[in-house]
């Protein structure tokens, strides 16, 4: 093996050739962080090229720490949503609290350092089988994964607005915990991640602030892209999170950043993520067309005796890099460091100078008087690309299954993991903390906010992606999750303005994951092409910001379930214009809004699992009637036809009929749904149970004739099934015949129960 | 003019903002102000509000460090004077652990926050509840516009919310309704029974405890998380005594103007 072995052989050949001589074990471990498949996108960066990131909304697309689009204002009032969609998976699975409150941890920092606040974190998660052969181990990490999303966002003060959670035996030994971030900053207030043009003409320094440097997670990025296997767990690897120090930074840092914008000073922002000090400088430096001095000796540290790659690369948590000129250096320290009293705040912790921007493009590093690396910055960060070889996976087999009675599945599904009662997790997450929500998880399909204090307009948010389908057809699983998202913004009354996609897969290597990968983000660009941008016709849906997370698998070899997971972001004008999921009114009427060429596709959902049936379509969403149906349900809203809208997804229709009722009281007691679905010419589960999306929305009186007017002229079907009653019966009807005649109260059960005995906490 | 109002920020404190904006929102002034800004500044405030999040990190147990700093024993000579002092959630931790609320004996710790205590859970729970005035207690700085009947509709976000006490003094003058506070209730305004109406385990159902002057209160649900009506939106607000925490900011407005 070449070198110290932190690199494959052929790429420190590659090293070699580029740098012309042997490199320094500083250079080779910097290279080793940024040539990993976390930091390069080797394998995927091509594959990525086909989703459609450009539109006019979009300000700074993928490539920067976060994607920033357009929101509201104009000129100097103009205000842009800053999103940073990443996965944390490897750590959770090793250390799940810290693992997952480090994920948080980083996200919000690449938010915060394009200048924005954050105003909402969403976190999707996918856990293995809590009933399964290693059900403790599950049980254990779902348990301190949501306390440490918990412990850490609840502490540094940034709301929880959603998520979503799927159990699946594929990831018993490798979950997945996604985490999206969101801010809002005033356009002419977006702080770059590049040493500033300026810097040609006057002197700037580099300074570093945040904890005092230490050991932990060096090789934290290169760990992220390798196989877990069960002897070596690598916690060395896993980063240390402090959200106490992280909230005072915050503080701190909108103070630098607020009088950097007062005085007209530029300055250059960049978190500290994977590869340290190194590849934050560096980046910073290759981005402004500028190389750097970096001194390590001058680097606080907790740890005596560090090796100077330690410094350089290790992955201590709650720090960042500024470049500011130097007549703002002592404010900028004197903020930190005797305003916010970081060091008393927390031992070490301060801000530091620690070099200055070259002008020759080389970055240098020096420790003790010792050149410990040399290379052009734009060498550092152009990274390394490969090309992968893919192969069609073999389909399975469809295997019809047994026929069970229809009561029987219903309350099999309402209390099937994947779709019972998520309160027993998003209660533990603070989602009302900075004041502005409007509608916390619950409540709605999407979490909505209203982010601006002087403006009007409300952000709705959610995130979808589902492994059932996922193992079935990656293409339709990309676009499902694209379309589902959306579908949830649309029932808020969002206006969808961007999405963001993490895609989940396993070893790039393997040529079926690699095959499932690609089409995915097939899947992905379809869906963003057909939907396009509803207020700028013609345009797509652009992908602003997102994360590829290569190597889940298990002990075997096993790729996890293909999981490509979508967040979307939809604008609502006016806090009127809101709509939620849950009926407040009996003698609502209900309508059933669908496509009737895509229900008969079942593959993939959960009546489908309790029916022991396997294989068969997912839906294939035809994007044209979908778009005519978000466009509807987006105007009926606004017209005001409309008092609640819920999507159809996991448990399909019957499900979505029971959510809609469950846990609402009234003054005469429970709410109880009465439907016939004599109307719709499918057959039974099909019609309950399909979960191929569309929408019910209730509304009453004479606006049903105008919701079935505007229903015909968009080409949608309208199906009017039935009404929400005062009684606490679920009753559901063929011609008058019932089907179902069930108890709510027994039902609630049902729903309630299943989450809460999975997150049954100890005390102490 | 109208009232000034210090936001107290310690290291660890995260709803200072929403705080603010709420004070200015009723119509007073107000300014955020760091725990190691000088003493005369933190002493021209009529009033004063320590807001939630996790002072100090809330090392040892929840308020207790923060409870100990300086600028607490400033706050407790402004408070002699007759200004008002409301801890919200971690402030209202902090008082406790200051020995400002319920302050029968000042200085002494006569009363705990205490782990909450839930049916079939454990830790940090978020949710909205229902709290009021209890029946036949005097006014608190953050009580005089409300009536006996309103509703107040917040949402809680704690792990250590429940007032906990053995202390036969404090039993006697809560149970003799002495001190002023608020109790959980349900929607309807009935006191709570049970979990999750109260959502930790509080004793008497208390969700808000003040001094015996009434101008040093503490209370464990986000008034300021729910200033406008927008807020409400998760709760069915047919029910027309129901109010949000505009109220609460609104009495403190009028407290300060009373006493200042």
């Amino acid at each position: 093996m070449a070198g110290h072995g932190l690199l494959p052989d052929n790429e420190y050949r590659r090293l070699v050739e580029l740098i012309e001589r042997e490199p320094t074990t500083v250079e080779e471990t910097i290279f080793s962080i940024m040539w990993s498949e976390h930091c390069s996108y080797k394998s995927s960066k091509n594959i990525l090229k086909i989703l459609p990131t450009s539109a006019s909304n979009v300000v700074i697309g993928p490539g920067e720490d976060a994607g920033v689009v357009h929101f509201t204002g104009e000129g100097d009032d103009s205000w842009c949503i800053v999103i940073a969609h990443e996965s944390h998976n490897h750590p959770s699975q090793v250390l799940p609290i810290e693992g997952s409150a480090t994920g948080i941890g980083g996200i919000v920092r690449d938010v915060y350092c394009m200048g924005a606040k954050v105003v909402a974190v969403m976190d999707p998660l996918r856990f293995g089988d809590p009933d399964g052969e290693k059900r403790y181990r599950t049980r254990y990490i779902a348990n301190g994964v949501v306390k440490g999303i918990a412990d850490y966002g609840n502490s540094i003060g940034v709301p929880n607005l959603g998520g979503d959670v799927y159990f699946h035996q594929g990831y018993d030994d490798n979950c997945l915990v996604n985490v999206v971030a969101v801010g809002v900053v005033r356009r002419n207030s977006i702080t770059r991640s590049a040493v500033p043009h300026k810097a040609k003409e006057r002197p700037y320094k580099f300074i570093l602030v945040g904890k005092a440097t230490d050991d932990t997670g060096f090789g934290g990025a290169a760990f992220a892209s390798e196989i877990l296997n069960e002897e070596e767990t690598d916690k060395g690897a896993v980063q240390v999170h402090d959200p106490f120090l992280k909230r005072v930074l915050t503080v701190a840092t909108f103070k630098v950043l607020e009088e950097a914008h007062k005085s007209g000073i530029t300055i250059g922002f960049k978190d500290l993520g994977a590869g340290g000090i190194a590849c934050a400088t560096s980046e910073l430096a290759s981005k402004g067309g500028f190389g750097a001095d970096i001194h390590l000796e001058r680097v606080p540290v907790s740890i005596e005796g560090l090796k100077p790659e330690v410094i350089a690369c290790a992955e201590t948590q709650e720090r960042y890099a500024l470049v500011v000129p130097d007549e703002f250096v002592n404010r900028v320290l004197e903020i930190y460091n005797v305003e916010y009293e970081l060091g008393k705040v927390y031992p070490g912790a301060q801000a530091t100078v620690i070099g200055e921007p070259r002008m020759d493009g080389l970055y240098r590093v020096h420790y003790n008087g010792e050149i410990v690396c040399s290379v052009p910055a734009k060498t550092i960060t152009e990274g390394i690309f490969y090309e992968r070889k893919r192969k069609e996976r073999k389909q399975s087999a469809f295997i019809s299954g047994r026929r069970i009675q229809i009561e029987e599945a219903f309350k099999k599904v309402i209390s099937n993991l994947d779709v019972c009662d998520r309160e027993p997790i998003f209660s533990h997450y603070d989602s009302t903390v900075q004041g502005n929500t409007i509608l916390p998880p619950g409540f709605s399909e999407a979490g909505v906010i209203k982010p601006i204090d002087d403006k009007e307009t409300c952000l709705a948010m959610a995130v979808d992606g589902n492994p059932r389908w996922g193992l079935i057809d990656t293409f339709w699983a990309g676009a499902g999750a694209v379309y589902e998202a959306v579908r949830n913004v649309v029932c808020a009354g969002g206006i969808p303005i961007c999405i963001t996609d993490c895609l989940n897969f396993g070893s790039p290597e393997d040529p079926v994951v690699f095959n499932d990968f690609h089409r995915a983000v097939e899947g992905i660009a379809y869906a963003c092409n057909t939907i396009g941008r509803l207020d700028s016709p013609g345009e797509p849906l652009p992908v602003v910001s997102g994360n590829v997370s290569f190597y889940n698998e298990n002990a075997e070899g096993e790729p996890v379930p293909p999981s490509p997971i979508i967040a979307c972001l939809g604008k609502i004008d006016s806090i009127d214009d809101i709509v939620m999921s849950k009926i407040r009114n009996e003698d609502t009427e209900l309508i059933f809004i669908y496509d009737p060429e895509n229900i008969e596709r079942i593959g993939g959902s959960v009546y489908q699992s309790i029916i022991a049936s396997t294989g068969g379509e997912i839906p294939h969403f035809d994007g044209e009637y979908v778009r005519r149906m978000i466009n509807l349900i987006i105007e009926l809203g606004r017209k005001g036809h409309i008092n609640v809208c819920k999507d159809i997804s996991d448990g399909g229709l019957i499900t979505a009929l029971f959510e809609m009722i469950y846990d609402v009281r009234v003054d005469g007691g429970a709410l109880g749904i009465e439907i016939d679905i004599g109307c719709l010419p499918h057959n039974d589960e099909t019609v309950l149970f399909s979960e191929a999306g569309g929408f019910i929305v209730g509304s009453v009186g004479e606006r049903i004739n105008k919701i079935k007017n505007l229903t015909e002229e968009a080409g949608v079907t309208f199906s009017h099934i039935g009404r929400a009653v005062a009684s606490d019966q679920f009753i559901v009807r063929r011609n008058g015949t019932v089907l179902v005649e069930l108890n709510i109260n027994e039902l609630n059960e049902l729903y309630r129960q299943p989450l809460r005995e999975v997150f049954e906490w100890q005390a102490g | 003019m109208a009232g000034r109002v210090a936001v107290i920020q310690f290291p660890g404190t995260n709803c200072e903002m929403e705080t603010l904006r709420a004070v200015k929102h009723v119509g007073l002034e107000g300014d955020i102000v760091r725990w190691n800004e000088p003493e005369h500044k933190l002493r021209s405030y009529d009033g004063f509000i320590i807001p939630g999040g996790f002072a100090h990190q809330d090392r040892v147990r929840a308020g207790v460090i923060a409870a100990k700093d300086p600028v607490m024993a400033v706050l407790t000579e402004e408070a002699e004077k007759g200004k008002p002092i409301v801890g919200i959630c971690n402030g209202c931790q902090v008082l406790t652990e200051s020995g400002l609320i319920p302050g029968l004996e000042p200085g002494r710790v006569e009363m705990a926050m205490a782990r909450n205590r839930m049916e079939n859970r454990w830790g940090f729970y978020h949710r909205f509840v229902y709290i009021r005035r209890m029946p036949e207690t005097p006014d608190c700085a953050i009580s005089v516009s409300i009536g006996e009947n309103d509703i107040i509709a917040l949402p809680i976000a704690h792990s250590e919310g429940r007032f906990a006490t053995t202390d036969e003094k404090l039993l006697k003058a809560i149970e003799e309704r002495q001190l002023p506070c608020f109790i959980y209730t349900d929607r309807k305004g009935n006191t709570a029974v049970k979990f999750p109406d109260n959502p930790n385990g509080a004793m008497f159902n208390l969700a808000s405890l003040s001094n015996r002057a009434g101008n040093v209160v503490g209370i464990m649900p986000h008034p300021e998380r729910a200033i406008f009506r927008w807020n409400l939106a998760p709760i069915d607000t047919k029910t027309p005594n129901i109010h949000s925490g505009y109220n609460i900011f609104k009495s403190l407005k009028q407290y300060i103007e009373k006493v200042s």
